[in-house]
């Protein structure tokens, strides 16, 4: 056995050999990581201790023309707990004390909430003022219980403004992937809807970044010394068009309603002065996290708070739209000042069907604008049939309907504008009646609009023609002191010569001065005004009640348009209230208040 | 009384400055720790050197007889501590290890290992039994397993896997032949291979035409194959029996990366430790991955970690280098005394050294597992300290007396 014996000398060089290995190998190791890999684990061990804090810029406020404020941020305090300071017995029962819940439950949040050891958990969000004055004053006995600030979107909710300003949330996933979108990170605030969302890149400024330096458990240890502060940008305020005033007073006046919606447009420059959806919810309630049971009730409301009505609520515009038949008709040479069409006996008969006139004893014979002012639907209903379906469809979509306005609010719905290729596509070829424009002639059957749309055309009408853009953004006011103020756009132009537009005036007025105007009774000493009274009629109700109407005759400087769901006749709900908020403004032109404030020269440079 | 001159001062002076490094990473690990106990462990490590010290003093002037006289019965001692730790140990995260003695804890298991070196040093000097005979294998293997077994039940894997380190360096140290170790040791090569069929099979064909090439006897070959057709085919049985923490040890080992907050954690972490210190380090108290506590267990397992990160390359190769000399130094003794039984010892203690380098060091740098093997003179640890010191005592003092049989 004898040849598994090695002599002494073999054994220790066996031994150097493999003590040199041993080094050899350990040098390899330490040469791999140290000179080869030593950037990238420089890289590693760098982004292992600093973390970066982002400092989130205070969000732009939003006011009236007049400079009230419509959106505001305010504070908001979150109470948490960092577990490396609390003291065991004292902490927990301190906390619920102080936030009145019970210690299960503190500890539940405390479970859901937690980071690391030294890393702020929180446990209550919007904990009143008062409740951290307690905390402030007395900190050495809660241990361990710290709050933060942050700021939140205070909404005015009297205003009943969330139509047009919409609301803040978290920025989704699929915002995210947008790549127009690549500023913001998960977490970030992004405006969802209305006003907050058409300018989040005005209204959110510049997030800054700071870097501190942390444990391997999270426990700050400070700022970085290495690394410098990037201080973030204020976003920008922005002055709306709104005046607070009319504003408040549509709200009071539509109070006592279902629902509906309005809208006050100054037509010489498509400022919107007021803009209505009723009902509609708090729009607060997304600045903190919403209960279920708060969200399905709204959700579930019948009134449909969510529907955005100025924008998404599409009506037939019934009778108001009787201004663009009569103009299509002069427009086409098929009637003139002093034309008239068979006599009203209260409806007309067109094949198998007989077309009621709202008035069953009937009208008798009229000229053009005497039909505007009577809402006579016999007189349009030969002129439709003269007019035809397409020249008329051809009419509302030169002023304006079945395509977007537009207006510097989003997910704006585009109504419809229906023409012979939609019937044959609804019903197929020659499925379909010749008859449908005597509907479409007065604003019912198949047309949708917003009212938006509507109000913009009466704007034109009152204006020459001239449709300026709707908009709702009056000027910016930029962190810097930089002002940029929107100039009116001119939209388009009706198609329509002065002469026409004069007579669809000459009409309007009638409706309020004339004899027989549907809204005679708003005639009074303070301020003229024309209109036109809609009835819509609603299959699933009562009648939607429309009133348009433009003020003064002389000289128009403002269009106020109502629509109340289920209400009955333009003439008897919507002109009442067309009527209290024209008083209003001009009960506040008259009380020296400066309604069309214009920037003055100084502030522009 | 000793002639102080003719120690051998560049082995103690390299033991003693691996001490001291060791001090001073102890501090730098632990500068910005929340806890007084643990800012100061370095002065806490600072007296166990000072006792450390004293036993190595003691040691050498001992006569080196005493120690092969008394073998058998500090190892008899060791095992009784090794029962009793079982019984009175204190616990420390699911492992019973340690004896409290007021305010010090020794780990019986190192004073095992020790005596374990001392035991199988002599039985192997004196043995009139043949280097490979059956006997000679089974009462050292016996003698190695009791330790072993006991601190397993601990339970320790990580040290429990010195001792047959240190069985198989003595066997070798008094004369084994290494190809007879290989065939010993094939058994657990056998049993890493099988988790593949294929290099079984390729691994089977070599090591039969190793045996062929060999002839060490039909017996012998026999019960070679028969361990390791076993090894092969209880692999799946052994993982079975593994605890949970063991599986995931051996798994992060593997790869890292299947559990970054877990044991993978901390060789990641240690990785980066070590690479961004870079060559030069990124000085005292400036190691951020030490500093904020991302490096795990930075005064004890992963020390070097810190030195890797703190004072970089230069800073690891100095400690090396230190550790070098003492192997070196240590061979030389062991070659050139004249007491088989001296030399054995001085090579037990220097394999064992070198095999809980390599495994601490391979550990920190991610080619070992992370076992809990501690660095010898390093860590911060009372008893392995000690131990450390006790070895530097045997081999001085064989040294001195170098020509006494």
């Amino acid at each position: 056995m004898d040849r598994f014996k090695i002599s002494l000398e073999s054994r220790r060089l066996l031994t150097f050999i493999i003590i040199s290995l041993v080094f050899l190998l350990i040098f390899i190791g330490l040469f791999n990581l140290q000179v080869v890999k030593h950037k990238e684990l420089l890289l590693k061990s760098e982004n292992n201790r600093l973390r970066v804090v982002p400092i989130i810029p205070r969000r732009g406020r939003v006011y009236d023309r007049e400079g009230k404020v419509i959106i505001d941020n305010r504070p908001s305090y979150t109470v948490s707990v960092i577990l490396s300071e609390q003291v065991k017995g004292v902490t927990v029962p301190k906390l619920a004390e102080l936030l009145g819940m019970d210690t299960s439950m503190v500890r539940k949040r405390i479970k859901k909430n937690y980071v690391s050891r030294y890393q702020a958990t929180p446990i209550k969000r919007d904990v009143p003022f008062n409740v951290i004055a307690v905390l402030e004053e007395q900190n050495s006995s809660y241990p361990g219980i710290v709050y933060q600030m942050e700021r939140v979107r205070q909404y005015k909710n009297e205003l009943n403004a969330e139509s047009f300003t919409g609301y803040v949330g978290e920025v989704s996933e699929s915002d995210l992937k947008n790549e127009n979108e690549i500023d913001y990170r998960l977490g970030s605030l992004i405006g969802k809807k209305g006003i907050e969302k058409q300018f989040d890149n005005i209204l959110r400024g510049i997030e800054g970044t700071e870097y501190e330096e942390v444990t391997a458990f999270g426990q700050n240890m400070g700022k970085s010394e290495e690394k410098e502060t990037n201080q973030s940008v204020s976003g920008a305020d922005l002055y709306l068009t709104i005046d607070n005033d009319i504003q408040l007073a549509c709200t009071k006046a539509i109070d006592t309603f279902c629902c509906g919606t309005m809208i006050a447009m100054n037509p010489r420059n498509g400022e919107i002065l007021a803009l209505i959806s009723y009902p509609t919810y708090d729009a607060n309630i997304f600045s903190s996290v919403i209960p279920e049971s708060l969200w399905n009730e709204i959700r579930s409301d019948s009134t449909h708070p969510l529907l955005n009505r100025p924008i998404n609520g599409l009506y037939p515009p019934a009778s108001t739209a009787k201004l663009i038949s009569l103009g299509a008709g002069f427009e086409e040479g098929i009637i003139n000042e002093s034309s008239t069409f068979s006599s009203c006996v209260g409806g007309y008969q067109f094949g198998d069907r007989y077309f009621k006139c709202w008035k069953p004893s009937g009208h008798g014979v009229l000229k053009g604008v005497n039909a505007i002012e009577q809402s006579c639907d016999v007189y349009f209903y030969q002129l439709g049939l003269k007019l035809g379906i397409d020249e008329l469809s051809n009419y509302y979509d030169l002023c304006g309907f079945g395509k977007i306005t537009n207006i510097d609010i989003p997910n704006e719905s585009k109504g419809l504008n229906p023409n012979s290729e939609y019937y044959d596509e609804r019903y197929g070829k020659n499925k379909w009646t010749r008859g449908l424009v005597l509907n479409n002639i007065i604003g019912q059957g198949e047309i949708l609009v917003n009212i938006i749309q509507l109000a913009q055309f009466f704007c034109g009408v009152a204006n020459d023609g001239i449709v300026y853009r709707p908009h709702l953004l009056k000027k910016v006011l930029y962190p810097d002191g930089r002002i940029q103020e929107t100039t009116p756009i001119e939209s388009f132009r009706l198609p329509f010569k002065q002469k026409t537009i004069d007579i669809l005036m000459e009409g309007v007025r009638l409706v309020v001065e004339g004899e027989h105007g549907t809204a005679r009774f708003l005639q009074n000493d303070q301020f003229t005004l024309g209109g036109k009274t809609g009835t819509a009629q609603n299959p699933h109700g009562e009648n939607h009640s429309w009133f348009a109407s433009v003020a003064p005759l002389d000289n128009p400087e403002i269009v106020v348009v109502v629509l109340v769901e289920n209400a009955g006749h333009g003439s008897e709900v919507a002109a009442p209230l067309a009527g209290k908020i024209l008083k209003a403004y001009f009960n506040k032109k008259e009380s020296n208040l400066p309604v069309v404030m214009s920037a003055s020269k100084e502030e522009v440079n | 009384m000793l002639d102080y001159r003719i120690l051998d001062w560049k082995l103690i002076g390299s033991a003693l400055l691996l001490s001291l490094i060791g001090i001073v990473i102890i501090m730098t690990s632990q500068h910005g720790a929340d806890s007084e106990l643990m800012r100061t462990f370095y002065v806490r490590q600072s007296y166990w050197l000072i006792i450390a010290f004293i036993i190595f003093a003691v040691i050498i002037h001992m006569p080196p007889r005493l120690f092969d006289f008394s073998a058998y019965l500090v190892y008899a001692v060791s095992i009784i501590l090794l029962i009793l730790v079982l019984f009175i140990g204190s616990s420390r995260m699911g492992a019973t290890r340690w004896i409290s003695l007021g305010v010090l804890n020794f780990a019986p298991s190192d004073i095992a290992k020790l005596t374990l070196i001392l035991a199988l040093s002599r039985f192997l000097a004196y043995t009139k039994l043949q280097v490979a005979s059956k006997r000679r294998l089974a009462i050292t293997i016996i003698m190695t397993i009791i330790p072993m077994i006991l601190i397993l039940k601990q339970p320790d894997l990580g040290t429990s896997v010195v001792f047959p380190v240190i069985l198989f360096s003595l066997w070798f140290w008094s004369g084994l032949s290494p190809w007879y170790l290989i065939l010993i040791l094939s058994p657990l090569a056998s049993l890493v291979v099988a988790s593949h069929i294929v290099a079984w099979v390729i691994y089977f064909i070599v090591l039969i035409l190793f045996l062929l090439f060999l002839k060490p006897g039909v017996l012998f070959s026999v019960v070679v194959v028969i361990t390791n057709l076993a090894g092969g085919t209880v692999l799946p049985f052994i993982w079975n029996r593994l605890a949970d923490y063991q599986k995931l040890r051996i798994l992060t080992f593997l790869d890292p990366g299947r559990d970054p907050r877990g044991a993978g954690y901390q060789i990641i972490q240690s990785k980066i430790a070590v690479g961004s210190g870079g060559v030069f380090g990124k000085g005292i108290f400036e190691g951020s991955q030490t500093r904020l506590e991302f490096l795990p267990e930075r005064h004890t397992d992963f020390i070097f970690s810190v030195l890797g990160e703190e004072f970089g390359m230069w800073g690891a190769l100095i400690v090396l280098i230190l550790f070098g000399i003492i192997f070196y130094r240590a061979v030389m003794i062991a070659f050139r005394c004249r007491s088989r039984f001296a030399s054995n010892v001085v090579m037990g203690a220097t394999f064992m050294l070198l095999f809980q380098l390599f495994v601490n060091v391979g550990m920190t740098l991610g080619f070992m597992p992370v076992t809990g093997l501690a660095l010898p003179f390093l860590s911060y640890g009372g008893t392995s300290l000690v131990l450390s010191w006790s070895l530097i005592g045997l081999i001085v003092l064989t040294d001195y007396h170098w020509q006494e049989y």
